[in-house]
């Protein structure tokens, strides 16, 4: 394979794989603290990418400002999310919140249906992310694939700072081990469940709106196979982990990426990687790579 | 005499709706056929399904792969060879594959029967996984199956799908079906076997304690919960004429998973009746999506529409009435009328118990260490020792949670170290939990039953059709008596029907106990018999393990912090130490030991901890 060819994947493994890292946070934190695999998380990237759709060509607004709006409504939509369908069921057995969780991704994706419609929609490219940038060895970039790693990186570094240099990460880092014990030590356990709603969400809208500028559309059930993946992804790093889903993340797209890239002929089952890796390492290793064994207690 | 009047009644009822069923094509137009047939179907998906995750307790979300599976084998059993020849445009057809047909019977059996082999496959390695994994394991295989569909074109055609089927499945033929898988499903969790399904779901732990391979019953739950799977996918197909890989997404496993919600998890009856108001009500909610006009007002239909209601209903369903409709009740004639209610003697050897040397490590930390004791026939032994001590982990070690990390333990003369509990179970031992593991939804009956499962003889799948293999029948009655036995022996006779979690605590142990004793050990093993207990209480509990002992020629080891119990009921005492021996003897031996007072007090730690 030629260098440049090479470079490209590269480029674009580490962005896909980025963005598959971006969401997987939000459901590692949900899922480290509730222990509820939040299957609307793919949906909430859906409407990150869809309210920038509407910011940006329905009401022709700027695109900088139209994904600022976009992120605030995304996340707001996370938090209605939680209060309505999950908070109710925090004393119920867990798998009323799964079902209650299925249920809220059906509605957000049917809802959509209603309101957008079925047919996938055009996205406004900023035009300085799209011009390709050529290199005096004959690699050429699109400035969005360097971007999208660069402001994934970013983000769960600031998600890292706050877990752990500040009160509310270690309020949340506290509930993840043990939620009845963290609300005897006075900490507002819902604030804090809320606080993690909202940061995977609005993780998740800027995901979803990268993810939009990359395959230029949005329709509405664009968030389901990317979000199983990304779940895949949270499992594969070991649940509970962010910097686990990040790399998951990473792992899952340069071996999407690369197995096409070097065995075109089987493109066609390219989604089933993921599912096989994932059954491989829960096989090997069933708590992930970086996760933490967990023991019944006899 | 209720039986006999249940039966005739049952009979009744179901001969009126074959008559329903025969004039039905007259009475009923093509919209209420179709809606009557996919009940049935949708009904054999859920029993399916509820049989794996509802009874089970496999939280399973692979189906929809199962039914492709199903779908598939039986379309291209049913299509005669000129229509393949048609219909395979981009690819050719598997020259085998071309001229191979069956009967749709025949079909829908082999149909099932691939997909119990596909569930088989996927069960050996993944069941293995517990709780959400599994669910997200299985998953991913339905992704795989579907997607594998896709790309073998010359054996599905891929993408296109399959056209034409022939139309076979009828209100007969899906009606029959659902009535045998109901049948033998009813059958099989009446049966002891179908009580033992449940305790895997209640308390795995306690499950392997009653000798159960815990393992294998949730692969052969899983098994035939993919037949089913199969089957209805396969009558599914033969509906709708028309298959292709997007039908079997995930949405469907929703479907399925809604229905048995709705109805209550782990009811029989809940997924018939969830089956019965989803479908009806997902073909009802149609005319959302089509235009309505009313007088002369055209109200345009909302593609969506139907989705979002039936999501919101879900989401209401689980928030306020979380247990579905049955729960976990099931229906029975009798709602329609008033209500009008053994021991063995083993062999004696002289040492029923040996460990030596035995050591527990988890990573670095030594949870015991050297460990040597000797326990005689007949004996009533304590082990005793402050928090943390390593008296559970013991425990754990002799009845086979754990494996030792080195030394040995002989029961009974053989060596049981690392062999598994249910394994243990049946070379002869019992034990009870510190914290009570019944098996909480089921009757105080049920519980003890499921005891007896290791002595009893008949298969699983004879319980399918009891009426064939009688033996089912006749040995689920003599474990019956048998247990009723043990409940009379231990005062809990009173409580055979009543849900064992709903009995007071000092019912909850002499529960525990009865079912322990249900596997007829010669060895029991009490974790803190008397904790929680007042003192009145535990003077009855000091009685009572004395009368165990007598009454079935027990040796018993137990765990006990309230002294007195220990002191009374205890004819030799073995003391531990942060996983350390330190001392054994009488009673009055160990009161008398300074190490142990120094052990329990903490005066002069240097000497008495042990690094």
């Amino acid at each position: 394979m030629e260098l440049n060819i090479f470079v490209q994947h590269f480029i674009n493994a580490l962005s896909l794989g980025s963005l598959y890292g971006l969401v997987a946070v939000g459901y590692t934190m949900v899922y480290g603290i509730l222990r509820l695999i939040n299957f609307a998380h793919g949906d909430i990237f859906m409407l990150g990418a869809y309210f920038v759709y509407f910011a940006t060509i329905v009401y022709k607004l700027n695109w900088g400002v139209g994904v600022v709006i976009a992120i605030i409504l995304t996340t707001i939509c996370g938090l209605l999310v939680d209060r309505i369908a999950y908070k109710p069921l925090r004393e119920a057995p867990r798998i009323s919140a799964l079902i209650s969780a299925i249920g809220v991704s059906f509605f957000i994706e049917n809802f959509a249906v209603v309101v957008f419609t079925g047919m996938p929609r055009p996205v406004v490219q900023p035009p300085i992310l799209m011009k390709p940038i050529e290199f005096s060895n004959g690699v050429r970039l699109i400035p969005l694939g360097i971007l999208v790693p660069v402001v994934a990186f970013l983000l769960v570094g600031a998600l890292l700072w706050l877990l752990y240099c500040t009160k509310p990460g270690l309020a949340m880092r506290a509930i993840s081990f043990d939620i009845e014990t963290t609300r005897m030590m006075g900490v507002s356990v819902n604030k804090i469940i809320a606080l993690a709603f909202g940061l995977g969400s609005a993780l998740a809208a800027v995901a979803g709106i990268m993810w939009a500028l990359r395959y230029p559309r949005v329709e509405p059930f664009m968030g389901m196979t990317p979000g199983i993946k990304a779940f895949i992804a949270a499992v594969f790093g070991g649940i509970g982990s962010v910097p686990g889903a990040m790399i998951g993340g990473l792992i899952l797209g340069f071996v999407e990426i690369m197995s096409v890239a070097f065995f075109p002929t089987l493109s066609g089952y390219k989604d089933a990687f993921a599912f096989l890796l994932l059954i491989l390492i829960l096989l090997f290793r069933p708590t992930g790579l970086l996760g933490e064994k967990l023991e019944d207690k006899i | 005499m209720r039986n006999v009047r249940n039966l005739i009644l049952t009979i009744i009822a179901v001969v009126l709706f074959a008559f329903f069923l025969d004039k039905a094509p007259e009475l009923l137009n093509g919209y209420w056929q179709r809606i009557l047939n996919l009940i049935a179907i949708n009904a054999i998906l859920a029993l399916s399904l509820n049989l794996i995750y509802g009874i089970t307790g496999m939280f399973s979300l692979g189906h929809a792969g199962f039914m492709a599976i199903g779908a598939y084998v039986s379309a291209l059993l049913v299509l005669s060879p000129a229509q393949k020849n048609s219909m395979w445009i981009l690819e050719d057809i598997y020259p085998w594959l071309l001229n191979v047909n069956a009967p749709f019977i025949v079909s829908l059996i082999i149909a099932g029967l691939v997909a119990a082999f596909f569930g088989l496959l996927v069960a050996l390695p993944v069941l293995r996984l517990g709780g959400d994994y599994l669910g997200i394991a299985t998953l991913g295989f339905a992704e795989i199956i579907r997607i594998l569909i896709t790309n073998t074109a010359r054996l599905t055609n891929g993408s296109l799908g399959l056209k034409g089927i022939p139309a076979y499945t009828t209100l007969f033929m899906s009606w029959s079906c659902l009535g045998i898988v109901l049948l033998c499903t009813v059958c099989m969790l009446r049966s002891n076997f179908g009580g033992v399904l449940r305790a895997v779901r209640d308390d795995e732990v306690a499950a392997k304690m009653m000798g159960i391979n815990t393992f294998k019953i949730k692969v052969i739950a899983f098994t035939l919960g993919c037949f089913g799977g199969g089957l209805g996918g396969a009558l599914m197909g033969n509906l709708i004429t028309t298959i292709d890989p997007r039908m079997f997404m995930i949405t469907q496993t929703y479907n399925v998973l809604m229905i048995i919600v709705v109805g209550g998890l782990g009811s029989v009856t809940g997924s018939l009746i969830g089956s019965v108001l989803v479908t009806t009500m997902l073909e009802w909610l149609r005319f959302v999506e089509n235009p309505i006009t009313i007088g002369s007002i055209n109200i345009p239909g909302i593609p969506g529409m139907r989705m979002v209601i039936f999501s919101l209903l879900l989401i209401m369903v689980i928030i306020f009435r979380r247990e579905g409709i049955m729960g976990m009740r099931e229906f029975s004639w009798n709602i329609f009328f008033p209500k009008k209610k053994i021991t063995d003697v083993g062999s004696k050897t002289e040492t029923v118990l040996e460990l030596e040397n035995v050591k527990l490590k988890f990573g670095g930390l030594s949870a015991i260490d050297n460990l040597s004791m000797k326990i005689k026939h007949w004996e009533i032994v304590g082990l005793i020792g402050p928090n943390g001590a390593g008296k559970t982990s013991a425990f754990n070690v002799i009845s086979g949670f754990y494996k030792p990390t080195s030394g040995t333990i002989k029961f009974l003369g053989k060596s049981i170290g690392g062999l598994s509990p249910d394994e243990v179970c049946k070379a002869g031992m019992s034990r009870t939990f510190q914290n009570i593991r019944l098996f909480g939804n089921q009757t105080v009956l049920q519980n003890v039953m499921i005891g007896s499962r290791i002595r009893q003889k008949y298969s699983w799948w004879m319980t399918l059709l009891p009426f064939v293999f009688t033996d089912v029948i006749k040995e689920d009655a003599e474990a019956r008596a048998q247990a009723m036995n043990l409940l009379d022996q231990l005062g809990l006779d009173a409580f055979a029907d009543e849900k064992a979690s709903s009995l007071p605590y000092g019912a909850q142990r002499r529960l525990e106990i009865a079912r322990a004793l249900a596997t007829r050990p010669r060895f029991l093993l009490l974790d803190e018999p008397a904790a929680g207990m007042n003192p009145q209480e535990s003077e009855e509990l000091m009685k009572f393990i004395r009368r165990l002992r007598d009454e079935f020629d027990l040796t018993i080891l137990l765990i006990e912090h309230d002294m007195k119990v220990v002191m009374n009921v205890c004819d030799y005492i073995h003391v531990l130490d942060q996983g350390v021996h330190i001392a054994e003897g009488t009673p009055a031996e160990i009161k008398a030991n300074p190490r142990v007072v120094e052990a329990y007090l903490g005066a002069g730690a240097a000497e008495g901890g042990a690094a």
